[in-house]
This record gives structure tokens, sequence and C-alpha cells, in this order.
């Protein structure tokens, strides 16, 4: 689904990522894990398309097409979905009518009829109740005046909602309590499926007691210096990060090589 | 400074040409208000940029035009382009500044009086309340414009609420400008008076039907008597070619409510001076408004509110989105006088500019002459977030649909106020119009058909 060669990300001439690579298959769930600043969010921003990063890569297919060359609208309507480390909170205008023009958008790209406001209004509540986001949730601004907790699990909301191939959950485990842990991992987990791929970003073990990884991946100054399975989280937080910091310093610094395909996202 | 006694003497000409012919021409100190109106206008002349109240707006382009009094002329091309449908609310519709029987609807038995200018002086009770409040509240000798309305204004909508009479239906007032073959000058002249105890919704929309160039110079008095709730929407559509400059006058007396909620949409230049005028103890007046230009256009937003009683409050919001390279001003006095103890006055300007040619000057104005007060303004100027619509479009969302879901959000703090819901709707569709495809159409515009 996913096939990544050789990413690397620069913003204002400061590497971040250093040549990246990763497979996703339909079906997976992969854990990125690594310590502050290594690039995690970095990455997750670069495959949902944010433009401020200078990005460079040998190849980035989603699907067998290239990822680099697609807005970020339409790789959102191509089926990637990212769940915001900090979503952003835009005032005056209410949850619900934000979530109608994202879904809607997305189905018309896949040759589906829009949903009216009252069909779209059944259909949200649906899904909003396991995830505990009542109607004056949905009636609020979108994400103004909610909590850390409620931020994420409306993030959830959106990607139930819009049901991606590739979800990538950026740090969706910080700042929850237990309880509110436990229901963003039931939302993932139930998003799981043959066809559908996820990528969990994050710091800490936590959610992947919940949200059990097939792969896992330490991401340390901008480039993947461990692969392992579920154990492997473990691991990591048995002995932290440190462990790893001789392996991240064998990794030789970057040349300038020239690669095969070179996009800049705008 | 000759070319300038020579456009004003085109405007004296054209006065002793038609003032026989205005309403209440019979009525002496009407008479008198006009002839005033005109000396007025004659000695000032068209404002310039050296007036400190007219620095940022050039009038310059409406000196240049000669405009002649704009025609009643026959609305056979208007009513089916209009489609106005039977309305459960009261309407008073002018076409270019002339009352339109055939557009406007007034329901027989209605227990107020809602009627023409032209037709309410006839009447000698309704002209001995007009006599008491016309040109009481809108001075000349200081406003070029005011003046000049008030020497030629050809008709316009009275409403008079009794005493302790609540009018649930909103009551609108439309003023349709439309092409009769040469630039032309349109002057509606509005009074509202609310009787003490009285409640009233009055919708007040200019919209334009044509491309050339046109002045509407307008006027609106509210009177609102002892603890009278008023609610006034304007909504401003002119045409592209059109000039708009309007002055509004409200007296509030004791514990008196106002309500004003002003949107600009159209027009090439459009000017409005809102003055409020707290003249009892416990008066309260919340001024709303939210302009959107784009191209070489411009709104200018005069607004002051005079506290002259003590334990008044005032509100205000007024909020700007600017594109392409228009230029907005908000200008927003607050005068607190020497006896207006426990004064209450908050003042926000917000702005958006959509593009870096847009440009908007926004500057409060406090004269306070009382240490008992409470006062608070605060202005803010600001660009499309970048993150924001990051975050729109990673969920799908297209660019054009990112930023019209952000103007909305900018703009929803005024609109979601509003309490009639046609009015809401519209002005909701009129932004994401605006977003689209920049001022929009008056022809598109049908929020006075009240379902």
């Amino acid at each position: 689904m996913l096939r990544i060669r050789k990413l690397s990300a620069s913003i204002d001439g400061k590497p971040i990522l250093r040549g990246i690579d990763l497979d996703v298959r339909a079906g997976e769930v992969h854990a990125i894990m690594g310590p502050n600043g290594s690039g995690k969010s970095t990455f997750a921003q670069v495959l949902a398309g944010r433009d401020i990063y200078k990005v460079v890569a040998d190849e980035v297919t989603f699907n067998g097409r290239d990822l680099l060359q697609m807005a970020p609208e339409i790789r959102a309507r191509e089926g990637i979905f990212l769940a915001f480390q900090y979503p952003i909170e835009i005032p005056g205008v209410s949850n619900l009518y934000f979530l109608r023009a994202a879904v809607n958008a997305v189905r018309s790209h896949r040759g589906l009829p829009e949903l009216d406001a009252v069909d779209f209004m059944s259909y949200a509540r649906e899904q909003a109740k396991a995830l505990g986001i009542d109607d004056a949730m949905l009636k609020r601004s979108l994400n103004e005046g909610f909590s850390g907790g409620e931020k994420k699990r409306n993030e959830i909301f959106q990607m139930t909602l819009l049901e991606p191939r590739l979800a990538i959950l950026d740090e969706s485990d910080s700042g929850l309590d237990i309880d509110a842990l436990k229901i963003v991992a039931d939302g993932i987990n139930a998003m799981r499926s043959p066809e559908r791929a996820i990528i969990v970003v994050t710091h800490y073990q936590r959610l992947l007691n919940y949200v059990v990884p097939d792969y896992v991946h330490v991401l340390a100054g901008g480039r993947i210096v461990r692969s392992g399975g579920k154990e492997l989280a473990m691991e990591l937080e048995e002995k932290g990060y440190g462990w790893l910091e001789h392996e991240r310093s064998e990794c030789k610094p970057d040349r300038a090589q020239p690669s095969k395909n070179e996009a800049v996202t705008s | 400074m000759s070319t300038v006694l020579t456009e004003q003497n085109i405007y004296a000409a054209q006065f002793s040409s038609m003032r026989g012919r205005l309403p209440g021409n019979r009525l002496p100190w009407l008479e008198r208000l006009r002839q005033k109106g005109m000396d007025d206008f004659l000695a000032l002349g068209f404002p310039t940029t050296k007036l400190e109240n007219w620095k940022y707006t050039n009038v310059a382009p409406i000196r240049r035009i000669v405009f002649e009094p704009a025609q009643d002329r026959p609305l056979t091309p208007l009513t089916g382009t209009l489609e106005i449908v039977s309305s459960a609310s009261p309407r008073l519709v002018f076409v270019n500044g002339w009352f339109s029987p055939t557009l406007s609807s007034v329901n027989s038995g209605l227990n107020f009086h809602l009627l023409n200018m032209g037709q309410a002086l006839q009447d000698p009770d309704r002209a001995g309340v007009i006599e008491r409040h016309l040109g009481r509240y809108t001075g000349t000798s200081d406003q070029a414009f005011a003046a000049w309305n008030t020497a030629f204004f050809t008709d316009g909508a009275y409403i008079e609420i009794p005493r302790g009479k609540a009018v649930e239906q909103p009551i609108y007032f439309t003023f349709i400008s439309a092409d009769d073959g040469k630039p032309r000058a349109c002057y509606p002249r509005n009074l509202i008076v609310a009787g003490e105890g009285s409640q009233v919704t009055v919708v007040e929309s200019f919209l334009g039907f044509d491309d050339s160039a046109y002045l509407t110079n307008t006027v609106t008095e509210i009177a609102a008597g002892p603890g009278a709730v008023i609610d006034y929407y304007k909504v401003e559509c002119e045409s592209p070619q059109g000039f708009h400059v309007a002055v509004i006058d409200a007296h509030l007396e004791r514990d008196a409510s106002l309500t004003s909620n002003s949107t600009s949409f159209g027009g090439r230049l459009v000017r409005n001076d809102l003055n409020v005028a707290l003249d009892g103890k416990g008066a309260h007046c919340t001024l709303n408004g939210l302009f959107a230009v784009d191209g070489q256009r411009l709104v200018d937003n005069h607004t002051r509110i005079e506290h002259m009683r003590p334990h008044a409050s005032s509100r205000e919001l007024y909020k700007g989105v600017l594109a392409g390279n228009a230029e907005g001003v908000f200008n927003g006095a607050i005068v607190v006088r020497e006896n207006a103890q426990k004064t209450d006055a908050v003042q926000y300007s917000k702005n958006l500019l959509l593009s870096r040619d847009a440009q908007i000057n926004t500057k409060p104005q406090l004269e306070i002459r009382n240490n008992d007060v409470r006062c608070f303004h605060g202005a803010t100027i600001g660009q499309m977030d970048a993150d924001a619509i990051f975050y729109l479009k990673s969920r799908g969302i297209d660019e054009v649909e990112a930023s019209r879901i952000l103007v909305r959000g900018f703009g929803g703090e005024i609109i979601d106020a509003i309490r009639v819901p046609t009015v809401r709707n519209e002005l909701e569709r009129l932004l994401d119009s605006w977003v689209d495809s920049g001022a929009p159409e008056a022809r598109q515009i049908k929020y006075w058909e009240a379902s």
C-alpha cells in the first residue's frame, strides 16, 4: 500500500528526515516510536502533504501512485488520514458543518452521492456514540475550547467517518488519562481491517498495550534505526531510547546523493 | 475652488427645479428644513481627505460625476427579475428612492403605523410626529451628505410603534437601484419612532441592479422612547459601480436598547456613519458590523457612541474581510460625557486580510470626560491561518472550500447573532458566494422573501 524509499525532508535548510525506507501493506499496523525531536511528527505531516517541508525521495508511492505529486486534499480523498497531534481550533465553524464538508469531499471523489444535513446527522450520531461524543460537541465550533481528550477523540471520530485506507495517528495518546486512552484505542481497533493500514506514531509504549502493532520501528535522528515486532516496544519501555544511541551514531551523515525522484511539495 | 462651486451650483439648480415636487412641499417646517439642508450643503461642499473624519475616504469620484435626480421609472423589467413572492412580513420597497406600491406589501389592520414618508406627511397626525423627529437627530451643519439628503429626499420608510406595542414580524425596508439611463442619485429618508416600552425589528436593505454609476445618499433616524427595544439590520448590496453614503442617527432614552447589525457586501465606495446617543440612564446599544470587500472597492464604517447619562452601556464589534486591492476603514468613537458615571463600553475591531494588497485602517477614538467608567477597546488584523488551511485540506476539503469555511467562521460571530432566520441564512449564503466570486449580484438576493 505504502512504499517509501530514501525519504528526506528539511525545513529552512535544516534536515529532519534523513532517508527513511518503509513498506506498509494492507491489514498491517505499524508503530513508529522515537525520542522527542526524532522526526516522528514531521514524517506524519509529510505523508499528509504539509507544504512547509522540502521533501526529497527516491520513491513514495501509495497504492502504486506517486504520493508526493498529490495535493493534501487529494491524498485525503484517496484515503490517507492524519490524526493531528495538535488539532486546529476553528472558531465560528461548527464541528458538524466541517465534518459534513469533509465527508462529502471524500464521498464525491469516490463516486458516492453526497449526504444532506439530515442524513449526515444520523450517520454522524451513530458513529459518535461509541466515542462518547454528544450532540453538544457536534454543534460546537471545531475544536474550540475542547479539552485535550476531546480533541483527540474528535480526531478519531473524523477518522471513523472518513474511512481512510491508510490512517496515520500522530501521538493520539498523548495527554490522555487511562479511560480516554481506552476509548481512543477502541476507536483505532475498530478501524483495523484487512483492507486498511494504520501507522501509529507515539513516544510511549502505553497505547500499544491496547493497539497491538505488527511492526515497531524506532526513529532517531531522522532515520529508522531499528525495526522489529511488538516485543521491540516492550524493550524500549524497559530500557528507554538511550540504548539505541550507539546505533544512531553509527549511521553515516547524509551525503548529497542524486536521487531518482525529487519533489518539493507546494 | 471655482469647479467646486460649479458642482454645487448644479445641485442648487436641481434643487430649485425639483423642490416643488418633493413630498411635504406644502409644509412650511419641512420647507425650512430642506432649505437649511441645501444651504448647509452649499456651504460645506464635498468633504475632503483633509477632514479627520474623511482622512481615508476620498469622495472625489462622487464629486466628479454629475448625478441627476433619479426618476420613478416603470418597473416592468424589474418585477420579473425580483421574483418577490408573498411574504408574511410587511415590506416597503423603493425604487431609485421613490416608493413602489406594486412591490410593497403592507397588511391592513396593523396596530402600528407603517407607510412611506410621502404618504405619512399628508396625514396631519403623522406629520406632527414627523415634525418632532425629522432632522432632530441628524444635523446638517457639519455633515455634507446628510445636508444634501435633507434637501433632496424623495421618499422613504416611516414606522411609528405606539407605546407598549411589540411588533413580532420583522419589517422590511428595501431600496432598489435600477438603471434609468444616466448617472443618478437616490435620496431615501427613513424614520423609525418607537414609543415607550415598544419593540420592533427593521431590516433595511440596499440592492443595486445595474452596472452604471449611481449614488445612494440615505439617512435613517431612529428615536427610541424609554425602554423601547429596537433591532435594526442593514444590508448593503449595491452594484459594483454604485456609491453608497449613509448616515444613521439613533437617539435612545432611558433603558432603551438598540441592536444594530450592519453588513456591507457591494458598492464601489461605501461609507456608513452610525451615531448613537445614549441619552437616558441605563440605555444600551450593541453595534455589530461585517464588511466583505474585494477588487478596488472601499468600505468605510464610522461609528460614534455618545454616553450622555449614567449607567449606559455599549458593545461594539466590527469585522472586516478584505481581498484584492480593497480598502477598509473602521473608525469607532466612544464619547463619555462628564455626568455619564458607570459607563460600560467595549469595542472591538477585527479584520481578516486575504491578500497582501488589501488594506485596513482601524482606529478607536475615545473621549472620556469621567473617571467612573469601564471602557475597553481592541483591534486585530490577521491573515488566513496556514495551519487551519492545511488541517481542512488534510480532510479532503479543497482550497476554495477551505477559504469559504474560514471566512464563514470569521463572519460567523456576527452572522450567528442575527435573530431573523431569513436574514441570517441569506447573509451566510452571500458571504459564501462572496468568497467564490466577489461582490454578489443583487439579482441573486432573495432574503426578503420571508417564508
